[in-house]
């Protein structure tokens, strides 16, 4: 979490000064400059290093706590200098610039379903609770103010009490979802919250304008039909402004599906389109927060499935991006003008009774309107629930934003007002959001069930999920799901036929589609670095959170340990533990990749600053990791039965070891590593790939970074893959990205599917590695190769000859199968491949070979199609020997 | 008279009864006061297209069916529904939850039961060892007297446990 933030911050640090000089005259390309993701980006590399460091801090202070800070101490530098505050908020461009990103945030991660799901209580405690908060928090405090208990400098009438309590209403719990995410408060908690955060700001935002409108006007001319109209007025804005919001959601949707041909603009199109709504609502005066807000959620399924995975990556972060900047912007105002005591007007009274007020109010409104919902509720929120949320009211940077854009001449007690937001910002967002953590554990909050749950658990829920979903499918009766269930079919039968691209649309209907998507991506990363970076990445997996800094000997552990290709699975190194441990996690792990979930089951997480890979994708990862190492393992086996007869002798001895620990059939070969990861684990395990692994270990390392570089162009060769058809015949590829049928896959129930997904899987693989991708190619297969098997001398001859025999099988059968004007087109660049060998300078040309053998003898058991090329490159490797 | 043997109110039962008798109108008569044995044939309930893909839709017919062939009377399908309404205890329900997995009747659930859970579960993709793997391993969490099989009693022990069984056990009317 803090290194988002930390990138946010130094982008903002350095580029202070002249970008608040070009909003001092009103320039627009200022505020883009300033925004723009790329300004600091070498400034944010040392930065994140210091918060990298003080990850303590950060675990313990809430980020906008951090940001406050920084924003005091911006504010006295610049008051330092400047001797007055020479920078202030501006109404254009809070509304215009900085207020859309926040909102199109929220909207657009919106974990639509669950939100959906839970929207009664959502809207209750955003519009309801809201509503009460500010109604009650300004009465009181004009009450306050009529009992004299105030300065009399203070000149406010209810109009503008009403006003600062619509304003300092505006719950922010950014922070609090910060803590939630942290302590993992149960689910129903955290969406409500969540779900409150996102809507309370439109609904502030309505309400202020609406006050601030009558507050213009002046007392003496508000009529009761004035009243009458607010109200109306409240409604019109609000639904006018979700209309237009959910129009422009659907020409947003619409225009992505024609964005094939010109990738380049996607993003554009959903910033623009997005921004477009909040100013098309803003010139009609309806709610724009609202129109972004729904617009964002609206518009979020279909442009996913229709913009391309590259653009999907762009919006993702430039949106997160955009949004933190807006906010700290908005917080360093806050601190600047905190610390520009010129603009303050004390008084005691008032900054108490704000206090006093919005935190009794807050209470007093969760209270009731839990007591009302609960009647509804099936898992009713208890007595603990309500205090946490009672609790994480926090005012945040929208309340400090919308005091600060009052009319002085409007608004006589304009700085009593700016002064009290500034200490109820203060006090809340540090006192109650350092506290805040402390006491969801001292009162022990439900937590979302963190501990490992145990098999029983694990297999019985899913059980009871599929047998629930059977009933009620047998019964009929959708209950509460019953309306989504019906905007799903409309959905299904028109929405997604218009909105969804052809592909986009096929796509969905078939999951394994996306998963074997996902295989390749990963396959294909995986064998270029030898492991390292797939296995790094499951370092960030939030499956395991509590793995926030890995101690040294676990992390060489681990890179031997799947440097050797044996095991990918992280949680089963975990550093030291019992065998019945490893046992009980290693049988989790098969356990939960292979369950397939029933149709109820999706959570939501949110943070502003923190992107978390999605529910369905990590699934898939898990599965796909599952499959991938059963993959390799057989890979491994096989291979090492054509190894030198040294390597055998070892991995005899590897067997003996093993067999010690080893419950299945002793098979003095990989193979009895299969599918049994616990034994990977285990020392003895370790020790011996490690051996193997050390004298190899610089070399992999250093082709780390080639792999990198070879998978972002990989991807962006998907993109033109059609195009160039001449690619397909050359790369190599398929022979290892056709999945080998595995025991599973064999298994699957869909099989009857397979002759068409291995025409896709072929025909995508091809595209991702064309001919210039021969030398990262090559270099990951000897990378691979070197950590395979002990690296020898003699081992390329041998390897040579053991491949002939294939080779000469092979021949007949490609012959068939290519057409001359295939092979016309096929050229394999020796002198690349040669150059990218010479890396691994112990087997000249046995990687290759070896790597193909194995993969081409289990992919003659699988189905027909794909095996036409590897053949095909085979025969016309034999021939280049 | 129904309303007493289940947790339902009488619009409940009727609305569950005009369901079910939509799943063949046909064979079940508008008029049910004289009792007509009428049963809906398993295949009925296969055949639905939303449980295409239940692993367990089988095993649900046949326990709460009467005779354990799968075919329900509408007594049967109003039972099934009301073991897993709201009001149902938690015994009963952790009750028909065991006979669900008691696949060959023995009231107990046995490795053999447990793996077929798995092999539903998963829908065959794990290899023969892992599923007698995990089945030990599931056997061996639960099985407080170590008769190497789990009766009633392991089995709402482990259930009790578990802190959020009643919460997802049930299905909102």
């Amino acid at each position: 979490m803090p290194q988002p933030l930390a990138n946010v911050c130094s982008t903002f640090v350095p580029e202070q000064t002249d970008g608040k000089r070009c909003w001092h005259q009103g320039c627009q390309e200022g505020v883009l400059q300033l925004v723009s993701p790329q300004a600091g980006g070498s400034a944010g590399h040392s930065a994140s290093r210091v918060f990298h460091l003080s990850r303590k801090v950060t675990s313990i202070v809430p980020e906008s706590c951090l940001l406050i800070l920084l924003g005091l101490v911006l504010g006295g530098i610049v008051l330092a200098v400047a001797k007055k505050a020479e920078y202030q908020l501006e109404p254009n461009m809070f509304f215009l610039f900085l207020l859309p990103p926040i909102v199109l945030d929220s909207g657009y991660f919106m974990p639509s379903r669950l939100f959906f799901d839970n929207i009664g209580a959502i809207l209750t405690y955003a519009v309801v609770g809201t509503l009460w908060n500010s109604f009650a928090t300004g009465t009181a405090l004009w009450g306050l103010h009529r009992a004299g208990l105030m300065d009399p400098g203070v000149e406010a009438g209810l109009m503008d009490f009403l006003l600062f309590g619509s304003l300092i209403s505006a719950v922010d719990p950014v922070a609090v979802l910060a803590v939630f995410e942290e302590v993992h408060v149960n689910e129903t908690l955290f969406i409500i919250v969540f779900g409150e955060s996102l809507l309370n700001d439109a609904v502030t935002v309505v309400l202020y304008k609406v006050f601030n409108s009558f507050v213009e006007l002046g007392p003496a001319h508000i009529h009761a039909t004035d009243y009458v109209k607010g109200v109306a007025s409240f409604f019109l804005v609000s639904l006018g402004g979700t209309a237009v919001g959910l129009l422009f959601a659907f020409l947003l949707a619409l225009i992505t599906r024609f964005t094939k041909r010109v990738r380049i603009i996607e993003p554009l199109f959903v910033f623009l389109l997005a921004y477009v709504a909040y100013l098309a609502a803003e010139m009609v005066s309806l709610s724009s927060i609202l129109a972004v807000t729904f617009c964002g959620i609206c518009c979020k399924k279909y442009v996913e499935a229709n913009i391309s995975q590259k653009s999907r990556t762009t919006v993702k972060y430039t949106m997160k991006t955009l949004a933190s900047s807006s906010e700290t912007i908005i917080f360093m105002f806050l601190g600047i003008s905190a610390v520009d005591t010129s603009k303050w007007a004390w008084d005691t009274a008032l900054v108490l009774g704000t206090l006093f007020f919005i935190l009794l109010f807050r209470a007093v409104g969760v209270v009731l309107q839990t007591h009302v919902l609960n009647r509804f509720r099936l898992i009713p929120l208890d007595r603990i629930d309500q205090v946490v949320m009672s609790y994480g009211g926090l005012r945040g940077a929208v309340a400090f934003a919308l005091v600060i854009l009052l009319d002085r001449e409007k608004v006589k007690a304009k700085d009593y007002f700016v002064a009290t937001t500034i200490v109820v910002v203060f006090f809340t967002v540090i006192v109650q959001g350092l506290t805040i953590k402390p006491l969801v554990t001292w009162l022990k909050v439900k937590r979302s069930d963190h501990h490992k749950p145990t098999l029983n658990e694990e297999l019985h829920e899913h059980a009871f999920d599929h047998i629930l979903a059977a009933v009620e499918d047998i019964v009929g009766h959708h209950g509460y799901h019953y309306w989504r269930d019906k905007w799903e079919q409309f959905d299904k039968k028109y929405l997604s036929q218009l909105l969804m691209r052809k592909s986009a649309y096929r796509l969905r209907d078939e999951i394994w589609d996306v998963y074997y998507k996902l295989n390749i991506r990963d396959a294909i990363s995986f064998a270029d670095q030898g492991g390292h970076v797939l296995s790094a990445a499951k370092l960030a997996l939030p499956s395991m959170p509590s793995r926030t800094s890995m101690s040294e000997s676990s992390v060489t552990n681990l890179l031997r340990e799947s440097g050797s290709g044996a095991c990918l699975d992280l949680q089963v190194i975990d550093t030291v533990r019992s065998r019945r441990d490893k046992e009980d996690a290693a049988m989790h792990h098969v356990l939960r990749g292979s369950l397939y979930k029933p149709r109820r089951r999706y959570k939501a997480s949110y943070s502003r600053h923190f992107i978390s890979p999605d529910k369905q994708e990590r699934q898939d990862k898990e599965i796909f990791r599952q499959n991938m190492k059963r993959r390799l393992e057989t890979f491994k086996s096989t291979k090492h039965n054509v190894c030198s007869s040294k390597s055998k002798a070892r991995l005899k001895e590897k067997g003996r070891k093993k067999k010690n620990i080893s419950l299945t059939k002793e098979t003095p070969n990989g193979k009895t590593q299969r599918n049994i990861p616990w034994q990977e684990a285990a020392p003895v395990l370790v020790m011996v790939s490690s051996e193997e692994e050390e004298s190899d270990s610089s070399e992999t390392e250093r082709e780390d970074d080639e792999g990198i570089v070879f998978i972002a162009r990989a991807t962006d060769e998907v993109l033109q893959g059609k195009t160039t058809p001449g690619s397909l015949d050359v790369c190599p590829s398929p022979c290892i990205i056709p999945p080998s049928p595995t025991l599973a896959e064999k298994e699957l129930p869909w099989k009857g599917d397979q002759a068409d997904l291995a025409v896709y899987v072929s025909s995508e693989t091809t595209k991702i590695v064309p001919v210039d991708m021969q030398k990262a190619w090559n270099q990951s297969i000897s990378s691979l190769e070197s950590i395979a098997s002990p690296p020898g001398t003699e081992s390329g001859p041998q390897h040579r000859r053991f491949v002939c025999p294939v080779l000469e099988e092979g021949r007949p059968q490609s012959a068939s199968h290519v057409t001359p004007e295939q092979s016309s087109c096929f050229q394999f660049p020796s002198h690349i491949s040669r150059s990218g060998r010479s890396q691994s300078d112990s087997s000249p040309d046995g990687p290759e070979q070896q790597e193909l053998q194995p993969l081409m003898a289990t992919e003659e058991q699988g189905r027909m199609p794909p095996t036409v090329e590897p053949r095909r490159l085979m025969f016309h490797r034999a021939s280049h020997l | 008279m129904v309303k007493d043997c289940t947790f339902f109110t009488r619009k409940e039962i009727l609305r569950l009864f005009y369901r079910y008798r939509d799943l063949a109108p046909q064979l079940v008569p508008l008029d049910y006061t004289d009792k007509p044995a009428v049963t809906l044939p398993y295949e009925l309930i296969a055949s639905m297209p939303e449980l295409k893909d239940n692993p367990f839709r089988q095993r649900i017919a046949e326990v709460f069916s009467e005779h354990g062939d799968g075919n329900m009377t509408l007594d049967n399908f109003l039972d099934m529904f009301s073991v897993l309404s709201e009001m149902a205890p938690r015994d009963l329900k952790a009750y028909y939850a065991f006979k669900i997995y008691d696949f060959n009747n023995d009231d107990y659930i046995c490795k053999s039961d447990l793996e077929k859970t798995v092999n539903k579960l998963t829908r065959n993709e794990l290899t023969p060892e892992e599923v007698s793997l995990v089945c030990e391993k599931v056997i061996y969490e639960a099985d407080v007297d170590n008769d190497g099989k789990l009766s009633l009693e392991d089995f709402q022990h482990m259930i009790i446990r578990a802190p959020d069984f009643l919460s997802t056990f049930h299905i909102r009317i």
